[in-house]
């Protein structure tokens, strides 16, 4: 028997290369960073990050935390990450709304249905975002009414700057329910995890005991501790409405061009999930003799979540990135602010570091927690 | 009606209608349907201005104006480029969508028309060639100015040329990154495919406009047309890289040891074996990211580039026809409706291909 030949040594030679190569792509960098220093004092402009704490001088469409134009550049910048975050948290609850809803229907049991979710899904995966943005945003802008004559919906108006809406009126008391229903939620986080270390599995009885408590203890508090409990309702003020919560209708339509648009290929990933779990599966635990609804539940669900969850991990990053777009229809966003910026201040280069920096971040931030989510999911499977 | 119908429709009926369940989703289905259809009709049928009716029809009309397509198409096609020249445009529109499709052809095809070599040289010659029609200056062409190459053409070229300039690049990126002879290299390569994949493109279009003039050697410009350009292959390499990581990686790791076994190089076994597999393998998600990377292109207006929906938005904003966006846009939709549903029949076939 041949004994088998020890491994061939490894090359320095190649060593050697790799770190010429790595040293070259290295300075091809710095010579782009240097160029970039060189022509920017020749157009006599300082590099560096001073602006950030300049007077920024320009308004942005909206804001979720206190801003004016007297603020600095970075407050901007924070305002407009805000604002991205805020947009893409929306987007992602309305999307996913949307792509289950029509994903369900397009393997459900109604023929007429399937046609017309795979109608939306095919149509929506062929036309380009920003396309969509722009004819909704024109449709809206020319086709609903001014404010003065804003279309009614209940307690909801709807005109071509914003949608105005009642809104909860809170205090400070409103603090105590709040923190009775955090403490519950909590309580029973840590509780069920205790015990599922143990092995203990709520049944649905006490589920749903817990749920009334949780809920009720807060809504108990109400009374006993004399909340002010009121709603503030828009109301047409000479040229606009005063009270209620509002959102600017650019913001609106954007919600709702990513919410379709990703909706559609979230009704794909869906539909690939549902559709990857084989038929046996579900008479296997009809067999057994669980209800439809059990089979849904302890069956189907738990599988096609955890066959979802990469790609829909996907979606949800192009998401974020897409809310970019935003800047087509002057929304501030992390974008449309940073455009602003580099025309103010001729920083492009340092700018675009901060707001690659933090898109990457955010990215980077919801791929880890899911992927965490996944794991944790496959290890409970292959316990 | 006939026989055969019937015996579809029936049972479409019957299974519409078996459940609760189904028969209230069939009712909304229905319902939905039918607003969407009687908008549409009113829309395109009842309330439509017709070819020969005269422009100022549409001004009080809520419904589709065929007198503005009639003035405006060719405005949107080719925006401000001079109008005595459309044909140049227009030449370079149909080149590059004939070696799109025959690319496509070529990828689907059993006998393919060219062989792989022809094909690339022939993209570089039509490269070349819509540059040249575009911007003139050479062979007693009239020069034009990049900015006033607009609409369609501009599409095609930042989305077809992009595409074939990004894939070569992709493919390299992939191979630095699985390889393990250079793992500085494949550092490299690793850390560019993930940051440019977790930034939007607005980001990277924006580092194409205004830092990439910026790190040119002083006296060197760039036209925002071509920093467009190569901000868009940067881009869409990083995509191509993954996908075709993907095949790399699904590759069995036999392959390559046999070929290295029979002698080959690196390059030789690459190029011969392993390449053309793991291509075959990574082709119907590269066809999803060259639909996405397609319909992205439509972005570059944001950073003043006059493509096709730019220049749809130019067209109604003459004050003649503000109340028409919505023909402009449909337009445009029609468009990209019917060149990205080919490029999916085609990742359709492929993947039949992949999986049979």
């Amino acid at each position: 028997m041949i004994p088998p030949s020890a491994p061939p040594p490894q090359t320095t030679k190649l060593r050697a290369l790799d770190l010429a190569v790595a040293a070259g792509l290295t300075a091809l960098l710095l010579l782009a960073v240097v160029n970039i220093f060189l022509n920017m004092s020749a157009a006599g402009i300082a590099p560096g990050y001073g602006f950030l704490v300049q007077e920024a001088g320009f308004d942005v469409s909206e804001s979720l935390i206190p801003y004016q134009p007297d603020d600095t550049y970075g407050r901007v910048i924070l305002t407009g990450l805000v604002n991205t975050i805020f947009l893409a948290g929306v987007c992602l609850v309305l999307s996913t709304a949307i792509g289950v809803a029509v994903g369900l229907t397009s393997v459900g049991p109604s023929p007429l249905g399937r046609v017309l979710a795979l109608g939306y899904v095919e149509l929506f995966r062929n036309l380009p975002k920003l396309l969509v943005l722009l004819v909704l945003y024109v449709v809206a802008v020319n086709g609903l009414p001014h404010v003065r004559q804003a279309v009614s919906l209940g307690p909801v108006f709807l005109s071509n700057r914003s949608v105005n809406f009642p809104v909860p009126e809170l205090d400070a008391t409103a603090l105590i329910p709040m923190a009775v229903l955090c403490a519950g939620l909590l309580f029973c986080v840590l509780r069920s995890r205790s015990r599922w270390r143990k092995g203990i599995v709520a049944d649905w009885k006490e589920r749903c005991l817990q749920f009334a408590v949780v809920l009720g203890l807060p809504v108990l508090c109400i009374p006993v501790f004399a909340v002010h409990v009121g709603v503030s309702v828009p109301e047409l003020k000479g040229f606009d409405f005063k009270g209620g919560g509002r959102i600017s209708l650019q913001f609106a339509i954007i919600a709702l061009t990513l919410g379709l648009y990703h909706g559609a290929q979230i009704a794909e990933v869906v539909r690939g999930g549902l559709q990857a779990i084989p038929a046996g599966q579900t008479e296997a635990a009809r067999a057994l003799g669980l209800k439809r609804w059990q089979v849904i539940r302890l069956v189907i669900l738990p599988q096609v979540v955890r066959i979802v969850i990469p790609p829909m991990n996907n979606q949800y990053v192009n998401l974020i990135k897409n809310t970019s777009i935003a800047i087509a229809v002057g929304y501030s966003d992390l974008m449309s602010v940073t455009g602003t910026i580099i025309n103010q201040t001729f920083k492009p280069f340092e700018m675009m570091l901060i707001t690659m920096g933090l898109y990457l971040g955010l990215c980077t931030f919801l791929t880890t927690v899911l992927n965490r989510f996944h794991r944790r999911l496959t290890e409970r499977e292959t316990r | 009606m006939t026989g055969g119908a019937m015996n579809r429709l029936v049972p479409f009926f019957r299974e519409a209608f078996a459940t609760p369940l189904a028969g209230v989703l069939s009712l909304l289905a229905c319902a939905l349907t039918g607003v969407l259809a009687m908008g549409a009709f009113k829309w395109l049928v009842l309330t439509a201005v017709w070819p020969w009716q005269a422009a100022g029809a549409c001004k009080d009309l809520a419904g589709f104006c065929w007198p503005f397509l009639i003035e405006k198409t060719r405005f949107i096609l080719f925006g401000t480029y001079p109008y005595a020249l459309h044909y140049r445009p227009a030449l370079v529109c149909l080149i590059l969508c004939v070696f799109a499709v025959v690319t496509c052809r070529h990828l689907v095809a059993a006998a393919p028309l060219l062989s792989a070599r022809q094909l690339a040289a022939s993209w570089i010659a039509v490269i070349v060639a819509s540059f040249v029609l575009m911007g003139g200056g050479i062979f007693g062409l009239e020069p034009v100015d990049p900015v006033r190459w607009n609409g369609l053409p501009i599409l095609l070229i930042l989305s077809i040329v992009a595409v074939a300039l990004a894939f070569p690049l992709g493919v390299f990126l992939s191979l630095a990154r699985v390889q393990s002879s250079y793992p500085l290299l494949a550092r490299f390569a690793a850390a560019y495919v993930e940051i440019a994949r977790g930034v939007p493109m607005l980001t990277v279009l924006f580092v194409g406009i205004f830092v990439l003039p910026l790190m040119l050697p002083e006296g060197v410009g760039i036209s925002p047309v071509l920093a467009t350009l190569v901000a868009l292959v940067f881009f869409h390499a990083a995509y191509f890289a993954e996908d075709v990581r993907g095949g790399l990686l699904g590759l069995p790791k036999g392959q390559d040891e046999a070929a290295k076994s029979l002698g080959m190089t690196y390059w030789q076994s690459t190029r011969l074996v392993v390449l053309p597999q793991a291509l075959r393998r990574s082709l119907p998600s590269l066809v999803n990211s060259i639909i996405g990377a397609y319909k992205d292109t439509s972005l570059v207006v944001v950073v003043g580039i006059h493509d096709l929906t730019a220049t749809a938005r130019m067209s109604f904003g003459d004050p003649a026809w503000r109340d028409n966006a919505v023909e402009a846009y449909a337009l445009v939709a029609i468009w990209f409706f019917v060149s990205c549903a080919f490029l999916s029949g085609i990742g359709r076939t492929l993947h039949r291909n992949t999986v049979s």
